[in-house]
């Protein structure tokens, strides 16, 4: 489509110089209006009816409804929130496994996408895995990818959803198969429940009221689940590293590394507090 | 018919001139700012759309600046945002469609060979209330309030009261006060096209500028009032919590994606169009010859204006709408290729078949085609919903609209400056710095805007403040941002050259560039638009017609003279232009600023809730227009008809279809009528999305409103009954039938509000009530503006001037009746019966 | 007494193929739409729209066809050529005639253009 663009952008590009040049000899009305009839109106509209055509029979292949007999989708439910994901993978047996901010995907498998949005209007993209879908509120959309090769991609949110817009991503992880299942066996089991300062002080400072840590008693639903956080690529949905360090910056001042965002400052903290929450979690593997 | 070719005497040719020009002439000292004149009104309009450009094109290089290196700190995040906001809703709405109506007020009546537009005053109250609203949009970002959620403000992020302050206030009644403005001049200008050119301008010697005026124009009447509609539903969401976008009591987001976007694709060509109309003017006089294929370019504009309406979806092609839906759009954003296509051959086939002069007017209009080509053939990609669902929303997108609208806009704009600076000054603008800024901003143009598409495809969303290094998409911006500030050099240069002074040049003929249209034979200093008004025999009258000028300027024609001491035009046929009328148009007042601030003010006021300064705000404007109407419309003439040269005496008066006031008040309704579709579309598109829309509440019944609907029309028939009774001359008839008709009209108004009322139904629950509720009340306020025009009438008829034979009044207010009835008809069937047939 | 008149003396027949457009695309778009929304509500299947979606189309393109005639016969069946800038009345009808009939042209490809999607698309998917 591109070098097809270059050529008529040259093409006119050059009857314009050449219109331009002093000296030649002025076209004939007739040859003028038959270059009106053939270049501005017969050409178009040849050129353009076949590319519809065929960018409609595109479409229904791109975007399916009904999957090729046999298959069996894996199947995800994601909510956008300001300015984060919530990822629900809805297994066959009726349970479902609750992550954040990381989508992880089987290559090969077809993926069926359920989108909502708790907040204002998301839109979620891979863009190398295909075309973005919205997720509005009081909707449910749809949207079906596989996974052709593993690997690491990006996907950021591609409606505008606010201050922290910009800083609202997941990574999506392309996994061989068996990987992949192992990886969700892992998810689907308690967090690291270990005894400690770290749980201790989670529970202390009021952390569980929003976040839930799987196998323990944070159970809150207001912030992104943080079970196996240690796990995952990035943290902050996509925007930081996932170190201790940046954890611990991340509960200090996420009203500056992330404006907008729900989640209060906790800088009055003792640092040590800090530090010791953010090792923690970075052990919850 | 040629005019007489005796040489006038001499003194009385100079006393017709000097009555003419004292006429015309504007007010003087501080004063000035209360003419009306179009010349003044089209240049004031023109310098402030410009100054509101620059200061949209600082806010993008402050976002160029800030996107230049990854984890950039320049701007943050809540003033990024403002200014991307800001940036797109100042270009769109106080400049790119401002600006062309500044140049249609500027320049129609001199090339229609008129004196003025039909309705000047409502010009200039145009132009001060555009002046007030933007303003007040702009400043907002001085006090940190300016709105912050896109200019597209799609809800709920710009409805939650915790997302967005103010700013969402400011935007939407900000611009609903200039989209009413925009509905003003479109009246003015159809009216004017259609009724006031000059004698024998038939519509196939039209110039093409007119043309694609006249499109616009109509595309403004059906692509406006949606929007208007839609910050109606909006502002009731956000004032009084009516939950038309909230989907948690039954609304829904997207509903006003749809109305936003059925108003925002055709406003990109009603960008477009005026744009390409001055091209349409420019290169037949480069080109030294009449323009090939005439009807093609009527083809083009009118095949744009109707498909640009099919096209809204493709900017919702992500949203999850059914493929077939998107597939409809996407095969008529492919149609509406063709006649842009057609535009441009027209231009390239009248290059070739002329000798071009190339000067700057035709540097700026070449490098704009080049550069509208390639964001058309980006358009046909982003078009195909498969590309798009990759390419929507990112920096392709970006870079595709940006080479659109500033080679399908600015260029020919900056084209146009340069083409008819002249005509404000007598000089021309310097050829060398022109050039210079020319290739400034064509080259920082494509540096900028080029990389775009790249870093689009490479996957970067719009409208991020930020963005991780390492993505491949850093140099791609730094490159951006270089050419951002050449291309604002280049932009820079263009404002120095009309800003320096020039009063020691040398003044040049009227006519410099040896065009063949009306406009160019007027003396800068003369505020008459034309000396006498011409017969017109050509598409090109000054290379056709050798002595009209001559003849124009002594004179010889229609109206030479201002005897009664009034500003006066021609009313002509709409096809062949016969002269009909003489019509008065009014003069310098203040009461268009007035009336233009104090409702203004009442919009300002609205936004920060302060009740009694709108109540009180909105008296003023109302008593304002009132006055105006009251003292400048459907003036008595003193005599019946007057003689206005070549032997040709017409009428001072008419009523009904015959007058420009008949067809303002058509086609203001016809705008009125598209705002209450789109209401109506709101209320089966609610029907559409739920199993049970009503979600089980009762209301309002078929009786209330049927009956209301019955004393509407008992009402109207009354009004038919007036206007007979007073063609008869039997005076005390019409004065009852318009007293009881407004007896009706108040009575049928409680019906239709008792409907909704007696069933409890609360706006603030669910959206059925509320979207029921604002039906109602769109009828409640029109029949409330109906019973006000029975007032009118009646205090009119009982003031004398509103007689059997001077009913100008009493038909056009017979004609909104007419709407008003369909309106009631409308709505208090679809809320009375539509419930019970599902 | 004809049902058209030889002369149409309006510049309204000007935008009868657009309109025709217009009316075709909407009742497209809102059928379709409307029967994706509530499939409940309509007692038949996807390819009912479809055929539909044809007849509407055939209906269309025939009164497109009619009203280009109608522009050719304005246009004293194309006996004079264009630019059709003479001061007179007989231009000025020619004139409209040849630019309704340009405009015929372009509503029926446009009408072409808005039916294809329904060749390709066999079901409301989203």
């Amino acid at each position: 489509m591109a070098a097809g663009g270059l050529v008529i952008w040259s093409a006119v590009m050059c009857v314009l110089l050449h219109a331009a040049r002093p000296g030649r000899s002025p076209l004939g009305e007739t040859g003028a209006r038959r270059l009106i009839v053939w270049g501005g109106a017969v050409f178009p509209s040849a050129t353009l009816l076949i590319l519809l055509a065929y960018a409609l029979w595109l479409m229904p292949g791109l975007r399916p409804a009904a999957l090729a007999a046999g298959e069996e989708p894996l199947r995800i439910e994601v909510t956008g929130k300001q300015f984060w994901w919530r990822v629900a993978y809805h297994l066959d047996d009726g349970t479902s496994v609750i992550s954040a901010n990381e989508i992880r995907l089987p290559v090969g498998q077809r993926v069926e996408l359920t989108l909502n949005s708790a907040d204002v209007i998301h839109s979620f993209w891979i863009p190398a895995l295909g075309g973005k879908m919205d997720m509005v509120p009081g909707r449910t959309n749809r949207l079906s990818l596989v996974a052709t090769k593993a690997g690491n991609y990006r996907g950021p949110c591609a409606e505008f959803c606010g201050p922290s817009h910009a800083l609202m991503a997941f990574s999506a992880v392309a996994m061989e198969p068996g990987g992949f299942r192992s990886w969700l066996a892992q998810q689907a089991a308690p967090s690291d429940a270990s005894e400690g300062d770290g749980i201790d002080l989670f529970m202390k400072h009021g952390c569980a009221s929003c976040h839930r840590i799987n196998g323990t008693e944070a159970q809150g639903l207001i912030g992104p689940d943080l079970s196996h956080i240690g796990s995952r690529e990035t943290i902050g949905a996509g925007i930081l590293p996932n170190t201790a360090a940046a954890i611990a910056r991340f509960i200090s001042e996420p009203d500056v590394i992330k404006p907008g965002s729900k989640m209060p400052a906790f800088r009055m903290l003792p640092p040590e507090d800090i530090r010791a929450i953010a090792t923690y979690l970075k052990g919850l593997e | 018919m040629s005019a007489v070719d005796t040489k006038p005497a001499t003194g009385r040719h100079e006393a017709q001139t000097k009555r003419l020009r004292s006429v015309w002439a504007n007010p003087t000292g501080w004063r000035y700012w209360t003419s009306v004149n179009n010349y003044q009104v089209g240049l004031w309009y023109a310098s402030a759309a410009f100054g509101f450009m620059l200061f949209a094109g600082i806010l993008a290089l402050l976002v160029r600046l800030q996107l230049a290196v990854p984890e950039n700190d320049f701007l943050s995040a809540n003033f990024y945002n403002q200014a991307f906001t800001l940036h797109g809703t100042v270009m769109m709405f106080l400049f790119a469609v401002p600006i062309f109506e500044a140049v249609a007020i500027f320049l129609l009546p001199p090339m229609l060979g008129a004196r003025e537009l039909p309705f000047p005053r409502l010009g200039a109250f145009g132009f001060w209330s555009f002046l007030v609203g933007g303003i007040f949009v702009c400043g907002s970002i001085f006090f940190g309030a300016a709105p912050s959620s896109g200019w597209f403000m799609y809800p709920p992020l710009s409805t939650d009261k915790e997302l967005s302050g103010i700013g969402a206030d400011i935007w939407l009644l900000g611009l609903s006060f200039i989209e009413i403005a925009s509905i003003a001049a479109a009246v003015e200008l159809i009216v004017g096209i259609m009724k006031c050119r000059a004698p024998g301008m038939r519509i196939n010697l039209m110039p093409l500028f007119a043309w694609y005026l006249l499109i616009v124009a109509g595309m403004i009447l059906f692509a406006f009032p949606p929007l208007i509609a839609g910050d109606l539903l909006f502002e009731m969401e956000r004032m009084f919590d009516w939950p038309f976008f909230d989907a948690a009591r039954g609304g829904d987001p997207l509903l006003w994606q749809h109305l936003f976007w059925i108003f925002g694709h055709p406003e990109v060509y009603i960008i477009f169009l005026p744009a390409i109309a001055l091209m349409a003017m420019i290169v037949p006089t480069f080109a030294q010859r009449p323009i090939v294929g005439y009807s093609w370019i009527v083809l083009a504009a009118v095949g744009t204006g109707f498909l640009s309406f099919g096209l809204w979806v493709h900017h919702m092609f992500a949203t999850g709408l059914p493929q077939i839906s998107l597939a409809f759009f996407s095969a008529a954003s492919e149609a509406v290729a063709i006649p842009t296509g057609v535009q441009i051959f027209v231009f390239i086939a009248t290059m070739l078949a002329g000798r071009v002069i190339f000067s700057v007017p035709m540097l700026f209009g070449a490098g704009g085609l080049a550069i509208f080509i390639i964001g058309g053939l980006t358009g046909v990609m982003v078009a195909l919903a498969p590309f798009d669902w990759q390419a929507h929303d990112t920096y392709f997108v970006v870079g595709h609209l940006h080479y659109v609208l500033v080679g399908g806009m600015l260029f020919p704009v900056i084209a146009g400056v340069y083409y008819y600076y002249p005509l404000l000054d007598a000089r021309k603008l310097s050829e060398r710095l022109g050039t210079i800024a020319f290739w400034l901003m064509f080259a920082g143009f494509n540096i900028a805007f080029f990389p775009m598409h790249i870093s689009g495809l490479r996957g970067m969303p719009r409208r991020v403040f930020t963005y991780p290094a390492g993505l491949g998409w850093d140099w791609l911006n730094l490159i951006s941002t270089l050419g951002a500030f050449i291309f604002a050099t280049g932009v820079l240069i263009v404002v120095v050259d009309v800003l320096r002074p020039k009063h020691r040049e040398p003044r040049r003929e009227v006519n410099p560039w040896n065009a063949g249209t009306l406009e160019w034979i007027t003396e800068p200093e003369e505020n008459w638009g034309v000396r006498s008004i011409p017969q017109v025999e050509s598409r090109y009258p000054l290379w056709d017609q050798k002595t009209l000028a001559r003849d124009v300027n002594l004179g010889r024609f229609y109206l030479p003279d201002a005897e009664e001491g009034r500003r006066e035009g021609l009313v002509t046929s709409v096809l062949d232009a016969n002269p009909l009328q003489v019509l008065r148009v009014g003069g310098t007042a203040y009461v268009t600023i007035v009336s233009a601030f104090s409702l203004g003010a009442v919009f300002i006021a609205l936004t920060f809730h302060w009740w009694l300064a709108t109540l009180a705000c909105g008296i003023i404007a109302f008593c304002a227009i009132v006055y105006w109407l009251w003292t400048g419309t459907g003036e008595i003439p003193e005599k019946p008809e007057k003689n206005v040269g070549l032997g040709l005496t017409l009428p001072l008066y008419s009523s009904g279809p015959a007058s420009a006031g008949w067809w303002a008040m058509f086609i203001t309704m016809t705008g009125d009528g598209t705002a209450l579709a789109s209401l109506i579309f709101g209320y089966f598109f609610y029907w559409t999305i739920h199993p049970d829309f009503t979600a089980g509440i009762a209301g309002p019944g078929a009786f209330w409103p049927m009956a209301a609907l019955v004393l509407f029309a008992a009402a109207w028939l009354l009004m038919l009954a007036a206007r007979a009774m007073n063609s008869r001359g039997a005076t005390t008839a019409l004065r009852t039938c318009l007293a009881l008709s407004g007896a009706l009209t108040i009575a049928a108004s409680a019906a239709a509000a008792y409907a909704p009322w007696s069933y409890d139904m609360d706006p603030v629950r669910h959206v059925y009530p509320a979207i029921v509720w604002i039906l109602v009340l769109w009828v409640l306020v029109h029949a409330a503006l109906g019973a006000v025009m029975q007032f009118y009438c009646l205090a009119r008829s009982v003031a004398g001037r509103l007689t059997p034979e001077h009913d100008m009044d009493l038909h056009n207010v017979v004609l909104y009746w007419h709407f008003l009835l369909v309106t009631a008809a409308t709505v208090l069937t679809v809320v009375g019966l539509f419930p019970m047939a599902m | 007494m004809r049902l058209l008149p030889r002369e149409m003396e309006t510049l309204w027949t000007l935008f009868t193929a657009p309109i025709i457009w217009a009316v075709h695309f909407l009742v497209c778009y809102v059928g379709a739409a409307i029967y994706c929304a509530k499939p409940g509500l309509f007692g038949f299947g996807f390819g009912a729209v479809r055929g539909g979606i044809g007849a509407l189309t055939a209906v269309a393109l025939v009164l497109i066809l009619l009203s280009a005639w109608l522009a050719w016969r304005q246009w004293g069946f194309g006996a004079e050529d264009p630019p059709h800038d003479d001061a007179t009345r007989r231009d000025r009808r020619l004139f409209q005639g040849f630019a309704t009939l340009l405009l015929c042209g372009l509503s029926f490809v446009a009408v072409i253009f808005v039916a294809l999607p329904a060749l390709f698309m066999t079901e409301c998917l989203r």
